[in-house]
């Protein structure tokens, strides 16, 4: 037997090392498949509804890769030059970053035909992003503890100490509570509210007893609110909390008197993304009637497109804000640091 | 003729050495691997947390982390927590590798099973079991409650005790198995040797088994304190964003604030500690090692 040489020794290496890190793309080019950023908290519907819808209409293999917006960002901005997503969906205050990264392609009624059917308002900076379902956030409680929450004060109240969990400003759904907020402590309408950031941190810095921890991965907190260990989690939205309702455990959703908010998500094109056509044959898609009914009724979410009914879905008899995204985004880092220092233990 | 030569003279040849040893080459792959996966990067990443906004060199991110209170706060809260995990996760692995060190047979391989399965349990899935156990209404509080040491539930839950104890539960067998294989070079002989000399139980075990497992503390304590203190997952669960460590501030440097020097620097002053803990415990491993 030949002693293995330091030549072969080392090319060998070098083609293992670079095997390793070839493979998954080699495996990936040979089937015809989207890679797709979505939101984590809708990994379940998605796999469930969109995948084998997916597979049915345009023949593609769908695979999700379910995470928060933020860190879609992040992917897209990494791989800006060879970007292995083809289409992300996330929240509309993420999507202006990425347009200001240059990281999105626009769309067109040409190839994208869907998007002359969805309601007004509800495509964003000429077709960079679309809104593809909206779910309304409010207060999710557990039913054994309450029977519901008629105001955004309740979670600044004297029995609610300790028993409540609100989301980190890092996801979007912790800007209910800085909103709720700045409504209570200035006592104005939200339209002027959403604009008084220094009365909402004071305001804030109040609840602090009451706040058991601040998270910024869901989960925990909602598995602790389905347990009874907190009361109220804060600015959680219809559609995490209404299928769990649905399934018989012991939580709901309320619509305080001040006013609901209007979940954001967003669809859009990544810039240079693999398979362009398929991509926007799969946006096309879901923003089609058909798929738009199953993601709503499944999702408890308001959908996009006209031609499909919107049903009950959303609360009547209490306001649904949307706030000036591109302030928010012009500001939200300060106010993440800011926030974290507040919050701390 | 070289051989004759040193035949007459009586001197043994000199073995002919290769420049590189050729099973030093063993190594390749896994230097190439880390190199290209880990070094590189982290080189380019320290970079980054020297270069300044027109390009140049400049120490200025590194002036404005530490002149912020709260990122102090943050860096101690982080070390403390490592510290703390280490010390516990010590305190409960020592006498579970001299129990492993006895045990034979069946007990051995029974030990051994329950040291490494849990290692195969996703820390996702310990972090919610230690939620459960730390509720209001959880086993801790009602078992606390039951034998009178506390008369209402008190909070565990998103506290640092709580991720301490659940930190050190991950890491654990981290502890235990360089302490045991120390133990298991031990000569059995030493201790009938000390004890036939009149030395008691007490004494033996600080004259003469601890100062043999000191090697073994010290790895152990090293990799304990190095992943400790770049945990992410565990206090992302545990005690969420009220309490933030240095590897969730890197996180947020990146992903939230989109700040990548900010992110970086922190990365740089968590690598810096690492690599003074794994150097600091390869000196005192040597040293304790030639004092055997």
């Amino acid at each position: 037997m030949n002693p293995i040489s330091r030549r072969s020794l080392l090319k060998g290496t070098g083609a293992l090392a670079l095997g390793t890190l070839a493979l998954p793309g080699i495996v990936r080019a040979q089937s015809k498949e989207l890679v797709i950023g979505c939101a984590g908290s809708h990994t379940a519907w998605m796999e469930q509804i969109v995948a084998p819808h997916m597979r049915e209409t345009i023949g593609a293999e769908i695979l999700f890769e379910g995470t928060k917006s933020s860190v879609n960002l992040e992917k897209m901005a990494s791989n800006r030059s060879n970007p292995y997503l083809s289409v992300v969906q996330m929240d509309d205050p993420v999507m202006i970053q990425a347009v200001e990264e240059e990281l999105l392609r626009p769309m067109d009624q040409s190839a994208v035909p869907n998007l002359a059917n969805l309601r007004d308002g509800t495509i964003h900076m000429d077709g960079m992003w679309a809104n593809y379902v909206q779910p309304w956030a409010g207060i999710a409680y557990n039913t054994n503890a309450r029977e519901g929450v008629d105001s955004w004060s309740a979670l600044w109240s004297e029995e609610a100490k300790g028993r409540v969990i609100i989301p980190s400003l890092q996801n979007t759904e912790g800007m209910w509570t800085l909103f709720a907020a700045a409504m209570l402590a200035t006592g104005k309408p939200f339209a002027e509210a959403q604009y008084e950031t220094d009365a909402a941190f004071a305001k804030l810095e109040e609840l602090k007893p009451n706040v058991l921890t601040t998270y910024s991965i869901m989960s925990q907190a909602f598995n602790l609110l389905e347990q009874g260990e907190i009361t109220m989690l804060s600015g959680n939205f219809s559609s995490y909390t209404l299928p769990r309702k649905a399934e018989g455990v012991p939580v709901d959703l309320a619509a305080p008197s001040e006013g609901i908010f209007a979940m954001p998500s967003g669809i859009c094109l990544v810039k240079g993304g693999p398979n362009p056509e398929l991509a926007e044959a799969y946006v096309n898609e879901m923003l089609g009637a058909d798929l738009q009914a199953k993601i709503a009724e499944f999702a408890s979410s308001v959908p996009a497109n006209t031609k499909v009914d919107a049903g009950a879905i959303v609360p009547s008899g209490v306001p649904i804000h949307s706030p000036d995204w591109s302030f928010v985004t012009s500001n939200r880092r300060e106010w993440i640091e800011r926030f974290d220092k507040l919050m701390a233990g | 003729m070289t051989e004759l030569r040193h035949a007459i003279s009586g001197t043994p040849p000199r073995p002919i050495r290769s420049p590189i040893d050729k099973i030093a080459l063993l190594a390749a792959p896994g230097l190439l691997y880390l190199a290209v996966l880990y070094a590189i990067p982290l080189l380019l990443l320290l970079l980054q947390s020297f270069r300044s906004e027109d390009g140049g060199i400049t120490l200025d991110a590194y002036t404005s982390f530490f002149a912020e209170s709260y990122n102090l706060e943050v860096l101690l809260r982080t070390l403390r927590v490592a510290f703390l995990t280490t010390l516990l996760s010590l305190a409960i692995a020592y006498p579970t590798a001299i129990a492993m060190n006895r045990a034979k047979g069946v007990w051995l391989t029974v030990f051994l099973v329950a040291m490494v399965l849990p290692m195969s349990l996703g820390v996702v899935v310990k972090a919610f079991a230690w939620s459960i156990l730390f509720r209001s209404n959880g086993a801790l509080n009602q078992t606390m409650e039951f034998i009178g040491l506390i008369d209402a539930p008190i909070r565990m839950l998103f506290t640092e005790t709580a991720l301490v104890v659940g930190a050190a539960n991950v890491f654990l067998p981290f502890m235990v198995l360089p302490i045991y294989a120390v133990l298991r070079q031990q000569d059995e002989a030493l201790q009938h040797a000390a004890a036939s000399l009149g030395a008691g139980p007490i004494f033996r075990f600080f004259n003469v088994s601890l100062p043999l497992t000191l090697p073994g503390i010290v790895a152990g304590a090293a990799f304990v304190f190095s992943m400790s203190i770049s945990m992410y997952v565990i206090p992302s669960l545990i005690v969420g964003e009220t309490q933030q460590t240095l590897p969730m501030l890197i996180a947020r440097s990146f992903l939230y604030l989109r700040n990548e020097q900010l992110g970086s620097t922190i990365s740089a002053i968590l690598l810096i500690i690492a690599i003074v803990v794994v150097l600091s415990s390869s000196f005192l491993a040597a040293r304790l090692g030639a004092k055997e």
